[in-house]
């Protein structure tokens, strides 16, 4: 919010400290000054006002922060208006017809105003608070509001309708009316700036018999407009209640200057002083008869007493300051002290209710910056670890030595993005109010990201690995679930590249036990379009599935511009960290040498590698390690051949040839046992 | 053999210009029939006396010779492989193949490291909240100006979930853990965090922030500033001055915004910290009374501080990382640099 330092220095008989000096303080002990520039021969401060000081959206607000921070007095009002108490109820009537959501309606009435421009000194002071000249009128309005921060309103008083009233006695007469009441559903609104709105219930207006002359506290309307040819101007000041201000504000989209002050609450206690310097200074600047004041205030708001407590005071901010010190900072800002330790709260600190409030006080006025350091006493121990995130950090070592790169991405994804994966509406999340379309729902697999990923990366890498570790969203039912997963990305590997990667990974986190089993999609299994059909597999552990590796569908990355083949992985964080475990054991290293024979099989192609690794490795105890080395596809109809090393090893002594051969010979004829199966040696 | 003699030979072995002449002298002296040997074998005719005295003087010399013709044999082959080749040591390494962790990963595990030496337990919590623990326990009750403005920004709401949200802050995770857990409580929590405000080069809206909560009899302001001192100087291996400044959070009394002396700078006025000398580095306080009665802790009994710094600006200070997008576009260009 902006302020002028030629208007604050007007508070003061002293002259005020430096803009930059007045900014550094208050950057310290109230408000972020956010910066300072020159207008118009001022210097214009820029205050962020904090949310919990509604009194200082004003010079007033803060010239007295400057008063207590400076030890500056604020100068005494110079001017007081004679006739305070003469009432108008004779001349209009007004009618608050809920007094909890307009605790307080003061309206003044002015008879014979010249309405022009004002003088060019308030004038400049409203444009350099950004806020442009209307007429004299409204610009008094607009400058007691950025004074006192009490936003007021003035109708044309001749435009309100007239409505018969029985006096005592029976004599009936004719008085402009107004009243402040709830909107009817559906009532229209037409503003100054001549929009129209749809109010409901929920909304507050100040209405004649027939039209909504304003919305409270938010804007005027049309129908009392000030023109120039205004003579007559009934000038209002109340307090109305926040909270139907904000949602009205919130409802329409509307947010004015007056709204945004009401919306933060006003105290009523000062509202008649600020109608009452308005009607000076229409008297100065566009003359007319001041004829009186109305004022409803059927419940004075009386200030609120304050236990403090000045050890917790102490113990709450770590400080060594003396209960004379505390009272004097609460008294400068004009807390009164009761008692020993009961203080009363000036009714324009609407937001002071504790004695937190309180502390708060004390600790800024005596400077925050200058709170020492004191280290907490207790045991210094090492926290306790959080198992799942040295997990992940674990996995992420591991992977990173893989060579793969960790990528995050964002946890939306677009309607696209949904569809291109197969998902229903009613498996993902929707956001209501999403920042663009792009983000328009919560992303239900890591996929998502990883494969845009590749897409954008491609054009500078032909090579990719990529992973990231992070939360996945989807619906069920009425649920809402979030699960931390795990997912990888390859571009240009293949399916046995990745496969070693799990393997690797599950080895180094201490899982034994991982299978792959084919995945058999259900038809209506969204799944099944987003992998290619034959190259997919459900990564297992025990009889649990643990996610997926496969490779991902052409069909789908073409339509991410993506040309080469991608391999993916998606595995469930959660069920693998479960299983994970630091333990290695050492296995003893044979002193012996190990012999290797070749042997090659051949066997129907549709028969599986781990089928015959299984039946050769658990024939005896001294086959240490069987690695495929070679596959030959359609070595004859329907036939392949593999070939395998194996590895045999005793700890105990160097094994002989016969051996070898007793051995080999028994692998032989284990795997011939098979139908269609047949074993040729290396040598042959 | 003569004394003159064997400098002679000495001489003779240190002129060798390669290793050729050098084994043929050597063959001359030492090989079968050489020299020496030959001498060596011409003492048996001698008598006993006699030839224990020939045979020492020879014996020694053997030894002289064959160490000469060690340190010469030496100093060819040296002479040798410096001659063989141009070596450019200037050639660039090898690239090692390894996989890069994403910055934001560097910067939390650090973070959390020092929490934890400190004594704070690392904690998550569920991305995915409810009105209650993301606003109204915090003292945000509904219309509560914070719940649109504040430095909380807009938050997402989910569709068809009754008030579900994506949390707006990592706060949320306060509210969770005090429900659970009685004082006393050190904790930080690390996480991401949504909002809805704008999408530029200083705004994202999914980004990390880092909430810290420490709870017991009697931790104070001056507690809080020790332990962020301690963070901030061991974060940026730097000497740091902190400042607090006036703030307000309506789960904190007071609140404070906290300030770091700039690392770059040294609050000379660089461009990162825009002259001032600082850099605000997030919000912090003393937990607010109502927090604890919505938790269901007294708050005449429990006093202690919270925090929220932003992760992601943390990164990006270490870094000098100038547009905050680039986190979540993760071009491997980038995560490559770490």
């Amino acid at each position: 919010m902006k302020f002028s330092y030629s208007w604050l220095q007007s508070f003061f008989s002293k002259k005020l400290p430096s803009p930059k000096k007045l900014a550094e303080v208050l950057t310290l002990h109230s408000f972020e000054v956010e910066n300072i520039t020159r207008e118009e021969g001022d210097w214009i401060l820029n205050i962020d006002i904090l949310p919990n000081r509604p009194d200082c959206l004003s010079h007033l607000g803060i010239a007295r922060e400057i008063s207590v921070l400076f030890d500056l007095p604020l100068k005494e009002e110079e001017k007081r208006l004679d006739d305070k108490e003469r009432k108008i109820e004779k001349l209009v009537n007004i009618n608050v017809k809920d007094a909890s959501l307009c605790p307080r309606y003061c309206a003044a009435l002015i008879l014979g105003v010249k309405v022009k421009s004002s003088p060019s000194w308030l004038q400049k002071r409203l444009r350099a608070c950004g806020i442009l000249p209307v007429n004299n009128i409204v610009d008094i309005t607009n400058y007691l509001m950025l004074e006192t921060g009490q936003p007021l309103h003035a109708f044309d008083f001749d435009k309100i309708e007239k409505e018969k009233i029985k006096k005592r006695g029976g004599k009936e007469i004719e008085l402009p009316y107004i009243e402040i009441r709830r909107a009817k559903k559906n009532e229209i609104f037409l503003s100054l700036d001549n929009k129209k709105f749809l109010l409901n219930d929920e909304m507050l207006v100040i209405a004649d018999s027939k039209d909504v002359l304003a919305l409270a506290g938010i804007k005027g309307g049309k129908k009392a407009e000030i023109l120039s040819e205004t003579q007559n101007i009934l000038l209002e000041a109340a307090a109305f209640d926040s909270l139907i201000i904000r949602k009205t504000s919130s409802k329409l989209n509307l947010i004015t200057d007056a709204s945004f002050r009401f919306s933060y609450g006003r105290d009523p206690n000062s509202v008649r002083e600020v109608l009452e310097k308005a009607i000076l200074m229409i008297k100065e600047l566009a003359g007319g008869e001041y004829q009186g004041i109305f004022d409803f205030y059927p419940t004075i708001v009386f200030p609120k007493k304050i236990k403090l407590d000045f050890e917790k005071t102490r113990r709450l901010l770590g400080l060594e300051i003396s209960d004379k010190e505390i009272k004097e900072i609460l008294k400068k800002l004009g807390f009164k002290i009761l008692s020993e330790n009961l203080i009363e709260v000036p009714t324009f600190r609407l937001e002071v209710d504790l004695q937190e409030n309180l502390i708060n006080e004390v600790a800024r006025i005596y400077g925050l910056w200058k709170i020492t350091s004191i280290p907490a006493v207790g045991p210094k121990v090492a926290a306790p670890l959080n198992p799942s995130l040295f997990w992940e950090k674990k996995i992420k070592q591991v992977l990173k030595e893989a060579c793969f790169d960790e990528i995050m991405s964002y946890s939306f994804c677009d309607q696209k993005d949904i569809e291109n994966f197969f998902y229903s509406p009613n498996q993902v999340i929707e956001i209501s109010n999403p920042f663009s379309l792009n983000f328009k729902f919560l992303r239900p697999t890591l996929l998502i990201g990883l494969l845009k990923n590749i897409s954008f990366n491609q054009k500078n890498f032909s090579e990719i690995k990529i992973f990231e570790i992070g939360k996945i969203f989807k619906r069920e039912k009425n649920k809402f679930l979030e699960k931390k997963m795990i997912g990888g990305m390859i571009l240009n590997g293949d399916f046995f590249e990745l496969k070693g990667v799990i393997d690797f990974l599950l080895e180094k986190i201490g899982i034994a036990g991982v299978w792959y089993d084919s995945f058999e999609a259900t038809s209506e299994d969204s799944k099944q379009d987003v992998w290619h059909p034959t190259r997919i597999a459900e990564i297992k552990l025990d009889h649990e599935e643990i996610g997926f590796l496969g490779e991902i569908s052409p069909l789908l990355r073409e339509k991410y511009g993506i040309k080469d083949p991608v391999f993916a992985f998606e595995i469930d964080f959660e069920k693998l960290e479960k299983k994970a475990t630091e333990e290695i054991e050492y296995e003893e290293i044979s002193p012996f040498p190990a012999a290797i024979r070749d042997i090659s099989v051949i066997v129907p192609k549709e028969v599986r590698v781990d089928e015959i690794l299984t039946k050769i490795q658990f024939l005896s105890p001294l086959i240490r390690d069987v690695d495929l080395f070679d596959i030959f596809d359609e070595i004859e109809d329907n036939k392949k051949s593999l070939s395998f090393h194996i590895y045999f090893q005793s700890k105990n002594k160097t094994l002989s040839d016969k051996e070898l051969d007793f051995l080999q010979e028994k692998i032989i004829k284990t795997l011939e046992k098979n139908k269609g199966w047949k074993v040729r040696k290396k040598e042959e | 053999m003569e004394k003159e003699n064997l400098e002679e030979i000495i001489k003779k072995i240190k002129k060798a210009k390669d290793l050729d002449s050098l084994k043929e002298i050597s063959e001359s002296l030492l090989g079968k029939n050489g020299k020496i040997s030959l001498a060596l074998k011409s003492l048996k005719d001698l008598p006993l006396e006699e030839r224990k005295k020939e045979g020492e003087g020879l014996n020694n010399l053997k030894l002289k010779i064959e160490k000469e013709i060690r340190k010469r044999e030496e100093f060819l082959k040296k002479d040798l492989l410096r001659k063989r080749e141009f070596f450019d040591i200037s050639l660039p390494g090898k690239k090692i193949k390894t996989g890069h962790l994403h910055p934001l990963t560097l910067v939390r595990q650090r973070v959390e490291e020092i929490f934890q030496s400190l004594g704070f337990e690392v904690v998550e919590g569920f991305e995915i909240e409810d009105e209650f623990h993301n606003f109204d326990a915090l003292n945000i009750p509904p219309w509560h100006p914070a719940r649109e403005t504040l430095s909380l920004g807009k938050t997402f709401f989910l569709k068809n979930g009754k008030r579900y949200l994506m949390r707006s802050h990592t706060s949320s995770v306060q509210i969770r853990y005090m429900e659970k857990h009685n004082p006393p409580l050190k904790i930080i929590v690390p996480g991401r965090v949504f909002r809805s405000d704008e999408l530029d080069a200083s705004h994202e809206i999914d980004f990390w922030q880092l909430e810290g909560l420490m709870v017991n009899k009697d931790v104070s302001l001056a507690n809080f500033k020790a332990i962020t001192e301690e963070f901030f100087k061991r974060f940026f291996a730097k000497n740091i001055e902190i400042r607090f400044r006036p703030s307000y959070f309506p789960f904190v009394e007071p609140g404070v915004e906290v300030d770091v002396s700039c690392p770059v700078c040294r609050k000379k006025g660089c461009s990162l910290c825009k002259k001032t000398g600082w850099l605000e580095m997030g919000g912090a306080g003393m937990v607010h009374p109502y927090v604890f009665k919505a938790v269901k802790l007294n708050p005449q009994h429990w006093q202690g501080f919270a925090f929220g710094f932003g992760l992601t600006r943390l990164a990006m200070v270490k870094y000098k990382i100038p547009d905050v997008r680039i986190f979540n576009l993760s071009d491997l260009r980038f995560i490559h640099q770490f």
